[in-house]
Parts: C-alpha cells; sequence; structure tokens
C-alpha cells in the first residue's frame, strides 16, 4: 500500500517537473538574450584578423540572422524532442560536450557529499555531545574559519602545501597525464588527485552541517521523548545515537538537497584552481563565448538534476521519519 | 604493455643509431613526453577555420604547411621542397615533397594542396579570405607540382604558408560533407609529426609520435599532452612541480613569470614569437570630439612614459616604439624608426603644449575635458595599464573614467558600436604587414561587427595608396620606401598610438630542448624537441 502510494507521489511530481523545466528553459532564453555581444563576435575576436565576409558567414551558420521569437520557437522544439542542438563554439553536438563532463563532476559531487555531510554530522554529534567542553568549542571555531575562508585562497594554499611543499598529491587535473595509468593503478589515480579539491569543497558545508547537526541534536535532546528515553535509564549516550540522531538528521537532509543544485554551478572555482574537468567549468567558459546553446544545455539538465533531487530528498524523508506522509492523503 | 614498450625502446634505439650516425654529434634522445600547457582551453581544433590562439597551438603538431621559416622570417622548404616566383610574380610554382603520408596512411598529393587553398583557406579561413583574395587558381599538372596562379602579385603570401597559418588538409577527408561543421575539426588527420590521438573535454589533448613522419628519425618525443588550467596560480605552481614543462602567450603572469625563472628547473625563452609580433597600441575615436584633433591624440601619445609602462606593468618584457610596424620587421626592411618619437623626457610639457593650442584650456579645478576609457579586458597587465593611461591623462588635464567590461561586450562597443573615446589593445603584425598592419588604418577595414580592424575609423587616401601599392610591390627596397613612408605619416596623425612591443615570455623546463626553434614557436610542430 505504503510502496504502492510511494510510486504514483513520484510519478506526479515527475509529471509536475516537466511544466517548470520548460519554464526554466523559457526564462533563461530570454535572460540570455540580454547579454550584449554574439557568438560571431567572440569567435571573430580570437580569430584576430577576421574580414567581414567571415563574421557575416558565422552569424548565418549560428542562425543568429533570425528574430528572438523564431529562435526561441526553434529551440523548444528541439528541447523537445531531446535534441539539446549544436555548440558551434565547440564544432560537437551539446548533449556529447555535457556527458563528457558529466561523470566528473558527479565524482567530485558525489565525494563532496559524502565527506561533508558525513564529516557534519560526526562533528556536530561530538560536539553537540561534549557541549562546552574544549572538544565542542575546537570544532565550533574551526567550522567558522572554515566556513568564512574563501575557496579558491584555501586551494591555492592546500596546492601550496601538500602538493609543492610535501608533494604528497598532484596540483591538478583528474590524472596523470605522463604515464596514463590502467586499471587499479588508474583507479588510484584519480583518488590521489581527487583529495585536494574534495576537502576545498567540502570545507565550507562541513562546517554548515557540523554547525546544524550541533544545533538540532541540542534541540532535540530536549525533546520530551528524550527525556521519556532518559526516565527508562538509557545512557545519554545511546539516547543521541539511537533516537536522537535519526531525528537530528532531516534538517541535514534537506540542505544537502539544495548542496547538489549548489555543487553542480558552485563548483567553478574550485574546478578553475584544479583543473577539474568538471561542468562548471564548461558553463563559465560558454557565457563568456556566448556559447548560448551550450549554456542552455547545462541549464536544462541542471534543472532536471535539482528537480530529481528534490524528489529523492522527499522520499529520504519518509523512509527516515515514517510520520512524514507522502502525496498529501492521511 | 610492456612487449610493445621493448618493441618500442628497441625502435627507439634504432632509430637513434641512425641519428647520431647521420646527424650532427648532438646528444638527441629518443622518448619522453611534453606536457604543454594552453589557456584557454582550444574550442576546435580545426586551425583551417579558426585562427584562435590555442587552436593554433594544439594544430600546429598535426598539421604541416608548405613552408617553414627561419628566425629572420626567410622561408624554408615544408611539404614544398623547393618553389620558383615567375617574373611578373603572378605564377609560384611547388614541387611536393613526394613520399609523404597523412596520418590515416593516404598519400600527399598535389590535389590536396589544391582543395586546401581553394576550397577551404580562400573560403573559410578567417584570415586566409583577405592573403589569398589574389589567388586565381591552383593547377597540378602532376602529383608532385602545384602552381598557383594570382590575379596580381602577392609577396606576402609566401610569409603565409606555415602549418600554423596555412594548414595543408587531406582532401579525401574534408571534401566530405560541409567544412564549416566538418566532424574532423576536432579529429585532425595531417602530415605532422604528431597524431591525434584523444580529447578529453576539459582536460587535455594527447598527441601521439608520427612513426612516419617524412622528416628521418623526427620527431625525438614520443608524446605531446596538451593540458588546460584555468587558474593562474595552479598553472605556476604546475610548471615549478615539473607536472608540466611548457607554457607561453601570457599563460604565466609576468609577476609569476619572475618567480619561476628563479627555480633552477626553469628557463624563460623570449624568443619564438618573431612572426607575431604584437604591438601595443591606444585606440582613439577619430570620428568625435575631442579625438578627432590630430594635436589631442598626439598629446596623449606624448604622455604615455613608455619605459614606465614596460618596467612596471609588463615587468620588463617590452620594447619602447612610435609606429604600427614591430622591429622584428628590421631585417626585411619594412621596419622604419624615421618617424616622430614620442618617447621623450619632456613628453607631459610638450602634450600640455599641444592641448593648449588644440582649443582645450585648464578648467579652475585643472582638467580640461573629461572622458571614458574602456580598458582592454584580458587580464592583469591590462588593467594596471589602463589605471596607469588614467593617472598619465590626469597630468596633461585629461580626466579618464575606467570602465571595465567582458570581452564580448568590449568588443562589441569598440568595433560595431563605435560607442567609445579611448581603449587599447595589441594586434599581431603576423608575417608581413599585409596581414596584421593595414587592417588597423586602411579604409577598407573600415567594417562596422568585425573586430581587430578599423575601429578608430582613421583612413586617408593617400595612406590607403601607399599600403595598396606595397600590397603588390615585388621589389622589397621599393616596398620597404613605401612602408616607410605609411609610417611616417601615420605616426605623425596618430590615429592610434602605439606604444610599445610586447615580448611574451616562454617558460620552459630547461630539461626539454630544442623546443622553440621558429619564429613561431609554440605554433610550430616541436618536431625537433626533445628531452634530456
Amino acid at each position: 500500500m505504503r510502496g504502492m502510494r510511494l510510486v504514483r507521489f513520484i510519478l506526479t511530481r515527475l509529471l509536475q517537473a516537466v511544466p517548470v523545466v520548460l519554464g526554466v528553459v523559457v526564462l533563461n532564453f530570454l535572460l540570455l538574450q540580454l547579454a550584449p555581444g554574439d557568438a560571431a563576435t567572440v569567435l571573430a575576436g580570437e580569430a584576430g584578423g577576421a574580414t567581414p565576409e567571415y563574421v557575416e558567414q558565422l552569424r548565418a551558420r549560428f542562425g543568429l540572422d533570425k528574430p528572438v521569437i523564431v529562435q526561441l520557437g526553434l529551440y523548444l522544439k528541439n528541447i523537445l524532442l531531446l535534441d539539446l542542438g549544436f555548440s558551434f563554439r565547440n564544432n560537437a553536438p551539446v548533449l556529447g560536450l555535457i556527458l563528457d563532463r558529466l561523470w566528473p563532476t558527479l565524482l567530485l559531487m558525489g565525494a563532496t557529499l559524502v565527506v561533508s555531510v558525513g564529516g557534519g554530522v560526526v562533528l556536530g554529534v561530538i560536539a553537540a555531545l561534549g557541549v562546552r567542553t574544549w572538544r565542542d568549542h575546537l570544532i565550533s571555531i574551526v567550522a567558522v574559519i572554515a566556513y568564512a575562508t574563501p575557496l579558491f585562497w584555501i586551494g591555492l594554499m592546500l596546492i601550496l602545501v601538500f602538493s609543492i611543499r610535501l608533494d604528497w598529491f598532484p596540483t591538478s587535473g583528474m590524472e596523470n597525464v605522463v604515464a596514463f595509468h590502467e586499471g587499479w593503478a588508474r583507479v588510484f589515480d584519480i583518488a590521489r588527485h581527487l583529495v585536494l579539491p574534495t576537502i576545498t569543497l567540502s570545507l565550507f558545508y562541513l562546517a554548515l552541517y557540523t554547525r546544524l547537526m550541533r544545533a538540532t541534536v541540542l534541540e532535540q535532546r530536549g525533546a520530551e521523548y528524550a527525556t521519556t528515553a532518559r526516565a527508562k535509564g538509557l545512557t545519554e549516550r545511546a539516547i543521541t545515537l539511537r533516537h536522537v540522531l535519526r531525528n537530528a538528521l532531516l534538517p541535514v537532509i534537506t540542505m544537502a538537497g539544495v548542496q547538489v543544485g549548489a555543487l553542480l554551478g558552485g563548483s567553478v572555482v574550485v574546478e578553475t584552481v584544479f583543473a577539474w574537468p568538471g561542468l562548471g567549468q564548461l558553463a563559465y567558459q560558454s557565457l563568456f563565448a556566448r556559447d548560448f546553446n551550450l549554456l542552455l544545455g547545462i541549464f536544462f539538465l541542471s534543472a532536471c538534476l535539482v528537480v530529481i533531487v528534490n524528489i529523492l530528498v522527499d522520499v529520504i524523508y519518509v523512509l527516515l521519519d515514517p510520520r512524514i506522509r507522502v502525496g498529501g492523503q492521511s | 604493455m610492456r612487449l610493445f614498450k621493448s618493441l618500442a625502446l628497441i625502435a627507439g634505439l634504432g632509430l637513434t643509431a641512425v641519428t647520431v650516425a647521420v646527424g650532427p654529434a648532438l646528444a638527441q634522445k629518443r622518448g619522453g613526453t611534453l606536457v604543454q600547457i594552453t589557456q584557454p582551453e582550444p574550442p576546435s581544433l580545426g586551425s583551417y577555420i579558426s585562427t584562435a590562439n590555442p587552436v593554433g597551438q594544439v594544430a600546429s603538431k598535426i598539421y604541416d604547411g608548405l613552408l617553414e621559416y627561419d628566425f629572420d622570417l626567410k622561408p624554408l622548404p615544408g611539404l614544398a621542397q623547393s618553389w620558383t616566383v615567375s617574373q611578373d610574380g603572378k605564377t609560384v610554382t611547388f614541387r611536393l615533397r613526394s613520399g609523404v603520408k597523412f596520418h590515416d596512411g593516404k598519400p600527399f598529393t598535389s590535389s590536396d594542396v589544391q582543395f586546401t587553398f581553394m576550397e577551404v583557406l580562400k573560403k573559410v579561413h578567417p584570415r586566409g579570405i583577405n592573403t589569398f583574395a589574389e589567388l586565381t587558381a591552383v593547377e597540378t599538372p602532376d602529383a608532385q607540382t602545384a602552381i598557383f596562379q594570382l590575379n596580381r602579385p602577392a609577396p606576402y603570401m609566401m610569409a603565409a604558408l606555415s602549418g600554423y597559418e596555412s594548414p595543408i588538409l587531406p582532401k579525401h577527408v574534408f571534401s566530405q560533407g560541409d567544412i564549416r561543421t566538418h566532424q574532423n575539426a576536432n579529429s585532425p588527420i595531417g602530415t605532422g609529426p604528431f597524431k591525434f590521438a584523444e580529447w578529453r573535454r576539459g582536460e587535455f589533448v594527447r598527441l601521439d609520435r608520427n612513426a612516419d613522419y617524412w622528416k628521418p628519425g623526427l620527431p625525438y618525443l614520443d608524446r605531446i599532452v596538451v593540458r588546460f588550467i584555468g587558474d593562474t596560480g595552479t598553472r605556476a605552481a604546475a610548471l615549478e612541480k615539473g607536472e608540466a614543462h611548457i607554457a607561453g602567450f601570457g599563460a604565466v603572469p609576468y609577476n609569476d613569470v619572475k618567480k619561476l625563472e628563479k627555480l633552477p628547473n626553469i628557463q624563460i625563452v623570449t624568443r619564438g614569437y618573431e612572426m607575431l609580433s604584437p604591438v601595443v597600441e591606444l585606440m582613439f575615436n577619430t570620428k568625435k570630439a575631442p579625438f578627432d584633433n590630430a594635436k589631442v591624440r598626439q598629446a596623449v601619445s606624448f604622455a604615455i612614459d613608455r619605459k614606465f609602462v614596460i618596467d612596471n606593468i609588463w615587468f620588463g618584457f617590452g620594447k619602447p616604439t612610435n609606429g604600427p610596424i614591430s622591429s622584428n620587421f628590421a631585417a626585411a626592411g619594412l621596419y622604419s624608426a624615421d618617424v616622430m618619437n614620442y618617447n621623450v623626457p619632456d613628453g607631459v610639457e610638450r602634450a600640455n603644449k599641444l592641448l593648449d593650442e588644440a582649443g582645450f584650456p585648464r578648467k579652475a579645478d585643472g582638467v580640461r575635458f573629461e572622458i571614458t576609457h574602456d580598458i582592454t579586458p584580458y587580464g592583469e597587465e591590462w588593467r594596471r595599464f589602463g589605471e596607469y593611461t588614467q593617472q598619465a591623462l590626469a597630468r596633461i588635464g585629461i580626466k579618464a573614467n575606467l570602465r571595465y567590461e567582458d570581452v564580448a561586450t568590449w568588443l562589441k562597443r569598440i568595433y560595431t558600436d563605435y560607442d567609445f573615446d579611448l581603449s587599447s589593445n595589441h594586434l599581431f603584425n603576423l608575417a608581413d604587414p599585409v596581414l596584421g598592419v593595414h587592417r588597423a588604418f586602411h579604409s577598407r577595414f573600415i567594417r562596422p561587427g568585425t573586430v581587430f580592424v578599423n575601429g578608430v575609423r582613421w583612413s586617408s587616401p593617400l595612406t590607403d595608396e601607399l599600403m595598396d601599392r606595397a600590397t603588390i610591390e615585388p621589389d622589397a627596397k621599393k616596398r620597404a620606401e613605401l612602408y616607410a613612408e605609411v609610417q611616417r605619416i601615420v605616426v605623425a596623425e596618430a590615429p592610434l598610438a602605439w606604444t610599445h612591443e610586447i615580448s611574451f615570455a616562454t617558460v620552459l623546463d630547461k630539461r626539454y630542448r630544442d623546443v622553440i626553434v621558429s619564429p613561431l614557436g609554440l605554433f610550430s610542430s616541436f618536431d625537433r624537441a626533445w628531452r634530456e
């Protein structure tokens, strides 16, 4: 019964997502029209001494000579057919370009989520268990510092210390391009390259989750069910781990859902500093190149991902807290 | 894998033996990977349709040209082993090398040359449309002969036949389908020393050694990997650590160059940009007051302390100048120093005097008039150069408000809308003034929407005519006289204020030798580069 309802819930939400995503596409398309200059100008600019004939050729080829409303209509039609178009600047289909970058993005995103949520939960609980002891103070101070330090600076400092001085990790990239390892050696090599960017990207969220977790654990421990458990004679440790933790996780899961959206776009800085081949850099470059087909494609994919993650978060809620019902029915 | 390596080693040893026996007694060694940093990542590898800097840095290893060039810009044999120019300059006959194969194994013949020039470069290459405008036909009497028929003589064409500027394409590949969106743009097939192997977007392009390269024993390197690192600090770190071995064209900012120079494993090379020759200029909107007045423009040029700019903004990597043609053309006789000199100690006084004469007296607050200066959006140096210009102009009573926009917006403002007072830029002289210099002030190049041309909208019938004559003048001495006259006039009229030639700095790992061996530097094939 509950399983059936869950499936129906997911299907409804997916159906509702279609107009949302289309709305996002139209809005993005119109917003991008406001940017001055076009792809032909930028391409010709990079070319140096481009002739007028060449620039006209480019405009006609990109369809930039057509009215905006016609361009929008064409784009919507293609999106509905799941055709993301062609990036003239990269001379390649948009879908392929995005898929190439997707797995490094997901890898970095996944590693960051695990480290920041896992680390944040553990540190938050430790701080809450020893509230107002030196452990609590130390964790809180470090969290504030991590929260306030700019990402690119942390990244560069990590490179300076762990890569150049100590020589533990490579400076940048996703794998060693001189050795080109294969098999398990390659997995290990990629993991080594993953360490510094993951730490850099995680610190901010780690701090956020630590503080959030500490606060909710403290709050939940004052709740009536905790008092009841205490009256039963359970130790503080057992109460926290068995009863409080589950309830305290909910806000963290909500934040993590929001973080996924931010990670897709917000890792531009870290991707740039560590030359990580992710979507953020691609979006950044295509914005400056006015490569709107590619940019719209990335926006489209990000919108889809955010919608899916939101549904996923709702489902996790239900699993964590049986009192929450899906689909608004009781 | 191990077997393959042993075989490669044996093959390598064999080749080394051959080179030692034949070549000079140098200790070149086979093997090794060169990691090059190119910034930003190229949008494609189609150097026949895009002359964007990063495209050239990668594609020049894959495609050969008909000719190569020495540091004096003199042509050397490339895919053409010899050539003759007819008396009237209108027929050029190339004798092509035989036995050359493309990377897919198909032979290179004169029909590839014909296809490349007539169907590709003349039609879609951003500069080729102009360079080969006079080319009417490429005749192919046999597989090893290509005869270029010209409408009028085009001496500058002989300087534009490198693998970077005019890459030779395989007809059997690129004649299939639309050349503008050809799929092989991103998986190029040429005759060059390195074959395209893989492009992982956002990460690297991998080029592997072409074992069938037509130069015996070359290339020495097994592989070139071109990496893309978006952050300047990380690029410097990768070079410092030896993870990357070469980077040029401002990929490493000058202040980092100075730091890296002190490391024992790194050297700084300034050669290898002779065929590009960038010259920095201040651009005036000559159609609008106050810069429609030549005296005002001259005053601005006098106000710029070139030595200060070079020492403090470009960290010493530059050379003061007054005119549009780079001193790299001194050997060819095309550079003239006999022009009005703005680089004088009493520049500020002379500028003030000129502005008084022009009818712009200082008002009560010491300001003569107010303008907007558009900073070139190319990074740190340019921003500082903009800030310096603001200060320099303040000294002569011009109040400049700075404006900073992104590249696309700035290009549109300067070259399409002409909605500016003052800005700065640097144009490459390229291999010949016809290709790189005329565009800045010839009336034919006042074309709204086309970037890096005559954005100042200044021209004169006399200079137009002199340049048109120089374009087709086959006699080197007469040509030099024509250009001397052009330089004398435009420097005095000052539609642009040319301030200095930039020297780019290439950061190179000392273990790698013979990397920069041509005036095209990073745009050359690296066929002779080797690792200690």
